[in-house]
């Protein structure tokens, strides 16, 4: 042997002249064994932190899908019907500063179902599923702009990083399917909060979201990071993960008390049948061409949202604990008809396929899907075609799960500015969704700095009058 | 604190409530009616509150007597040996040379030994050989990279405001580069941080001191700013509490910003308490950039002395002699209550904070700036009834925590902001709890765990310590030792305790399985930053010459995600993992998946978690397959090599260790059978000998045995 020395490696002590056997020699008595026994609780507390838990009582839902409509959609032109404000339509509004006028919705409103439920004719589709919704319309959140509406919609503050829904969930839940991720993220935002919408902040990182593409970009393409090497062959893979085996074994086989070892070995067999059940089940080519169809995949308005749904249910049904898909685009102040128009014609016919796909697979009954944004819109506008962010009035709907269906919850005002009856605040809607996957969200906590956190702090009701 | 009203009692009752034994409160709450409850916050017993170990002066005990007298080397070995003792426990043995070698380097530099230093060190059989290697380790100006990076957990360093808008700040990176050199040069710990809180008005010896101390301040600007907040003071209040929270938990190991809505529940902390602080800080002003479209709150920079100003200590004597005043004169003015009017904007947009000697020389290089605090309109601030900004309450005098004052404390100036004084009487000898923190700290990365396991924790919600005569050593060595860092350090690794080995044993299992009497080393998972550039390393591309700037200062000003695109900061470099961009909520990959420090928070310590992730990351990603291929090809350069030579380097590089016999000839086989003819796939450079090489370092850096310290 004669250099040892790699290309960094600047320093000129030469390496003395050994045969291999002298080297073995020397470190024979040396190397031999490697004691990982006794870890600390915490760290064999970590290995199964993934596995699923019991939750604090029985669930109602397994699992989540969170149909996200970033921008703050219109709720009366949607699901909360204002007859009063189209009557009124034109009269001068009430929004601070003066000079706005109300608008009453350009859109035609229809009784649904069994239930009667009032939805605009810009849900055709979903509206044939009244009958399964709960429709929540008197929610409330704390500032009206997106950023921080967006933030605490996903983490319960603007105010304080902390971790999010889906992160929470996790940590109280584990998950189902070993060989996916628990939580799922498809094409979030990139602004907005970011990384912090599905992040873990003080939770361990095990619990953040698995992000699959990203706002604007084409979902198409888009998987999990270093879901493949492009670099080797399944069989050469394979074949080297057997010596990474091997050489794991060693260590295992040196002390039997080693679970960290033992999580690492584990983690690569996970990850080995990850790399080939995250492309399966991203994979539609076994879907039927008339389920695309019923997603509006191949149509141009619906592909990507019809793309989304599609996969969510798929992640849903293979056993991902928390899904959450997103459309942005839903901050009309301007071209309110034409563009809240657009949105739902891309989304309408995508959410009702993802009922309907659930509900014949008979996955609803315990998967809750919830539809919202950040806040909802004012009935008045000084624009003609527009209208501003409320956040003292808005509304979100959930349907399966073991929620009441077919269901109007809570009221605004006459014209829609503010909620007047059972209102429901953020924390409210977070300790309802913990409360629907057996979480009680006063004794879901975790200890940072000294004391134990909540997703919903000190607050929050759970909506029994929901709960079916 | 005077507020009144049931809504107040009520807002405090359900806050008490949420608290473990909240509900006993609740109930004398009831009982005693709102206005008990007010009194019930200004009843803290301080003289009792003062007995808590940690609010006492560390007490100077002499190492203890043991029965074997032959084992210790040191006197922390006597505290520790003794403790052991008492439980009839004896620790096993000493770390074999390879394990101890490994230990130390990435302990010490966050990196692998070299093989050749591995070789010469377990061939050096002279008693003084360890000694020696601490010793060049200490000196090696990666050990300020390495240590730079634990402080940057506790003080949340990131380059951007997180938050719902996310803005760069592409000046962030000179705070990190003065830590980095605070550390290489082993500058004492109490000064390191009144730099940090009061740098701007410590007196200063020539331009470039000058500079050093405002880029130091960068430590209170660096936090995550919500920068979309209308109300300027609930932004300024919200900043305050931020500067409050890190301060504290870095500093005292306390969390003083609990005390921002109510008394601290746990700890002797008053919302009186809180306000005297945040009157300082309210007092100052904070300079952190952020420019671009969609902000309501950008601010300005520190403009730092350039060319022949900062080089000449002349020309700058005069000005900083009495820097305090020179700079009320010279900064701009704080910001008021909200900045009504877009032309206001404007102007604190437009006008740089001047606060170089405005009679230096002309500029003979370009402006540099830096973000940082300045002192502000001085004034004390009201207590904000649950901490709501609309909710004025008894103004409060500027101070510091009555709990941890005994002696007179320092006199705040009122034409000042006070933070000078905070960070005097912050680092005064009386304080009980800095010296214990950062030993605690500097114990806690060289363990695994600190001997209080809360590290930024050490009220009454903290772990008691587990060797307090030991701590209390430590932490009055560590002040006798002019708060030299290094010195600590040095005294821990030389210790037997840290050298043991990582063995099992199974009574003292059994009767202590956390092993929190130190009869062993506990195995330690290599941190995000020493993965990454141990491979590096092994495979030869490590960069160890420090950039500068940052790769966010190349990107500029702006909003990510909006304006700047996350991919913009996907750096394509070879540098230790210390320079790579930290970007909040856009952590790059490596690090995020091996449980680095969220950095919009304060990380005392950080989590070990081992998930599928990180196994895909090592086998998928194209980070490690690049740098297997390129250790693979240098294996493979080395002609004079045979396979069995090259296996012993492969192991040498990625695990400090030869290969055993069975090892090798396991590589061998993998070589020879597995994947010898393998195709050439993808991969544009890989050719069939050197797929199974590449895939055979691969390999090693998979294993579970790369990614720990035994």
């Amino acid at each position: 042997m004669k250099d040892l020395r790699g290309p960094y490696e600047c320093c000129n002590i030469q390496p003395p002249t050994m045969t291999r056997r002298d080297m073995l020699k020397t470190v024979a008595a040396g190397f031999g064994y490697l004691a990982f026994a006794g870890l600390s609780s915490e760290a064999a507390a970590h290995q199964s932190s993934l596995t699923p838990k019991s939750p604090h009582f029985p669930p109602r839902a397994k699992r989540m899908i969170f149909l996200c409509m970033q921008g703050g959609p219109s709720q009366m032109d949607t699901f909360d019907h204002k007859p009063k404000l189209s009557a009124d339509s034109g009269k001068a509004g009430l929004s601070k500063g003066g000079g706005s006028a109300l608008i009453g919705s350009p859109f035609h409103f229809d009784q649904h179902g069994q239930s009667g439920l009032s939805i605009s004719e810009l849900f055709p589709n979903v509206a044939r599923h009244a009958d399964d919704l709960c429709v929540i319309r008197s929610m409330q959140t704390d500032i009206p702009n997106h950023p921080q509406a967006f933030v605490q919609l996903h983490t319960g503050s603007s105010q304080f990083t902390r971790p999010s829904v889906g992160a929470w969930t996790l940590y109280g839940l584990g998950t189902e399917n070993q060989n996916l991720p628990g939580f799922i993220t498809i094409s979030p935002p990139m602004a907005l909060g970011g990384a912090q919408n599905y992040g873990s902040a003080f939770l361990p990182a095990v619990y953040q979201g698995t992000r699959i593409g990203e706002q604007k970009a084409n979902l198409a393409g888009a998987s999990v990071s270093n879901i493949q090497n492009p670099r080797l062959t399944a069989e050469m893979q394979r074949h080297q993960l057997d010596l990474v085996r091997s050489m794991n074994r060693d260590l295992v086989n040196e002390n039997s008390a080693n679970p960290e070892v033992e999580g690492i070995i584990e983690s690569y067999e996970l990850a080995f049948r990850m790399q080939s059940e995250v492309p399966n089940v991203m994979d539609f080519s076994r879907e039927s061409a008339a389920t695309l169809t019923m997603y509006g995949i191949g149509e141009s308005a619906t592909a990507d949202f019809g793309r989304q749904c599609l996969m969510a249910r798929r992640f849903a049904e293979a056993g991902v604990r928390y899904i959450e898909v997103c459309h942005a685009g839903w901050d009309q102040h301007n071209n309110l008809k034409k563009a809240i128009g657009a949105n739902c014609r891309a989304t309408d016919r995508p959410i009702a396929a993802l009922l309907s796909d659930l509900k014949q697979r008979g996955l609803l009954h315990d998967t809750l899907v919830i539809w919202g944004g950040e806040f909802g819109r004012t009935p008045d506008s000084r624009k003609e075609d527009g209208r501003d962010h409320n956040a003292k009035g808005y509304t979100m709907w959930m349907a399966g799960g073991g929620v009441k269906a077919g269901l109007a919850y809570g009221q605004t005002d006459d014209y829609g500015y503010q909620a007047v009856e059972d209102k429901v605040h953020i924390h409210d809607l977070h300790a309802t969704l913990l409360s629907l996957l057996g979480l009680d969200h006063e004794r879901l906590t975790y200890r940072y700095a000294g004391r134990d956190f909540r997703l919903s702090d000190v607050h929050g009701n759970v909506i029994r009058n929901i709960l079916a | 604190m005077k507020p009144s009203g049931n809504s107040i009692a009520t807002a405090l009752g359900r806050q008490l409530k949420y608290f473990a034994g909240g509900l006993a409160a609740l109930c004398a709450i009831s009982l005693l009616g709102p206005t008990a409850l007010i009194a019930l916050g200004s009843e803290i017993d301080f003289a009792k509150a003062r007995e808590s170990w940690a609010f006492k002066p560390p007490k100077t005990v002499p190492a203890p007597v043991v029965t074997d007298p032959k084992w210790p080397r040191s006197e922390i070995d006597r505290f520790v040996l003794a403790a052991l003792e008492a439980k009839s426990l004896k620790p096993v043995g000493d770390a074999d040379r390879h394990a101890l070698l490994r230990r130390v380097y990435f302990d010490l530099n966050g990196m692998p030994p070299k093989p050749d230093e591995v070789l010469a060190f377990v061939n050096d059989r002279s008693p003084e050989a360890f000694e020696e290697v601490v010793d060049r380790l200490l000196v090696s100006p990666q050990f300020g990279e390495r240590w730079a990076r634990h402080w940057f957990d506790v003080a949340r360093y990131a380059e951007s405001t997180g938050k719902e808008r996310n803005f760069t700040y592409p000046n962030a990176w000179r705070y990190r580069d003065y830590v980095i050199d605070a550390f290489n040069e082993d500058k004492p710990y109490d000064e390191f941080i009144r730099e940090q809180i009061a740098g701007d008005l410590l007196p200063a010896r020539n331009g470039a001191q000058r500079n050093e101390h405002l880029i130091a301040t960068g430590f209170l600007a660096i936090g995550p700013k919500g920068l979309n907040e209308r109300k300027r003071e609930q932004f300024v209040m919200d900043i305050v509490d931020e500067q409050i929270d890190v301060t504290s938990r870095a500093v005292l190991g306390l969390t003083v910003s609990c005390a921002r809505c109510h008394d601290h529940k746990f700890d002797p902390i008053p919302t009186r308490d809180y306000y005297a602080i945040a009157g300082i800080f309210r007092s100052s002003e904070t300079f952190y950039g952020t420019q671009g479209q969609q902000n309501r709150q950008p601010s300005t920079l520190l403009t730092l002395l350039t060319g022949s100003a900062a080089a000449t200590d002349e020309n700058f004597a005069a000005a900083v002699l009495s820097p305090a005043r020179a700079l009320n004169k010279l900064s701009p003015r704080p910001n008021q209550q909200r900045p009504g009017a877009a032309k206001k904007q404007q102007r604190r947009q437009a006008a740089p904070a001047l606060v170089a000697a405005s009679s230096g020389p002309a500029s003979d290089a370009v402006t540099e700036h830096a973000m940082g605090v300045l002192d502000g309109r001085a004034s004390d601030c009201p207590i904000f009834i649950r901490g709501e900004i609309d909710h004025r309450g008894e103004i409060v005098p500027r101070g510091f925590l009555t709990v941890l004052t005994t002696s007179q404390p320092p006199k705040i100036d009122p034409s000042q902001s006070g933070r000078l004084e905070l960070a005097n009487w912050l680092m005064s000898r009386d304080n009980p709890l800095p010296a214990r923190v950062m030993a605690n700290r500097v114990w806690q990365h060289l363990f695994g765990q600190g001997l209080v396991r809360t590290p930024d924790n050490f009220g009454a919600m903290g772990e008691k310590p587990s060797h307090p005569e030991l701590l209390d050593y430590l932490a009055s060595r560590f002040m006798d030792d002019h708060w030299s860092v290094k010195a600590l350090i040095r005294s821990i690794v030389l210790s037997r305790v840290y050298q043991l080995s990582s063995a099992d044993d199974k009574k003292n299992y059994a009767a202590d399985p956390d092993n929190v009497l130190l009869w062993r080393t506990r195995p330690r998972r290599l941190d995000a930053e020493s993965i990454r550039d141990a491979v590096l390393a092994a495979s030869g591309q490590l960069d160890l010459t420090p950039p500068h700037g940052s790769v966010v200062a190349q990107v500029g000003d702006g909003y990510i995600g909006k304006g700047i695109k996350p991919r913009a900061f996907n750096a394509d470099t070879n540098k230790r993992s210390v320079y790579l961009p930290i970007v909040r909520d856009l952590v790059p990959d490596i690090l995020g998946l091996f449980d680095f420090a969220e950095p919009s928070l304060v990380v005392a310590s950080r989590d070990v978690t081992t998930v599928p992730s990180q196994a895909l990351f090592m086998m998928n990603s194209p980070f490690v397959s690049i740098q297997s291929e390129q250790m693979a090809k240098h294996l493979l350069e080395l002609k004079d090599l045979d396979s069995a030579h090259r296996i012993s380097l492969a192991y040498l590089r990625i695990l400090s260790r030869p290969p055993n016999e069975s090892e090798q000839t396991r590589a061998e086989d993998y070589l020879q059978q597995r994947a010898k003819g393998w195709p050439v796939t993808e991969g544009p450079t890989m050719v069939g000998t050197e797929a199974a090489w590449a895939t055979l370092c691969q390999a090693l850096f998979a294993c579970a045995e790369f990614r720990y310290l035994r």
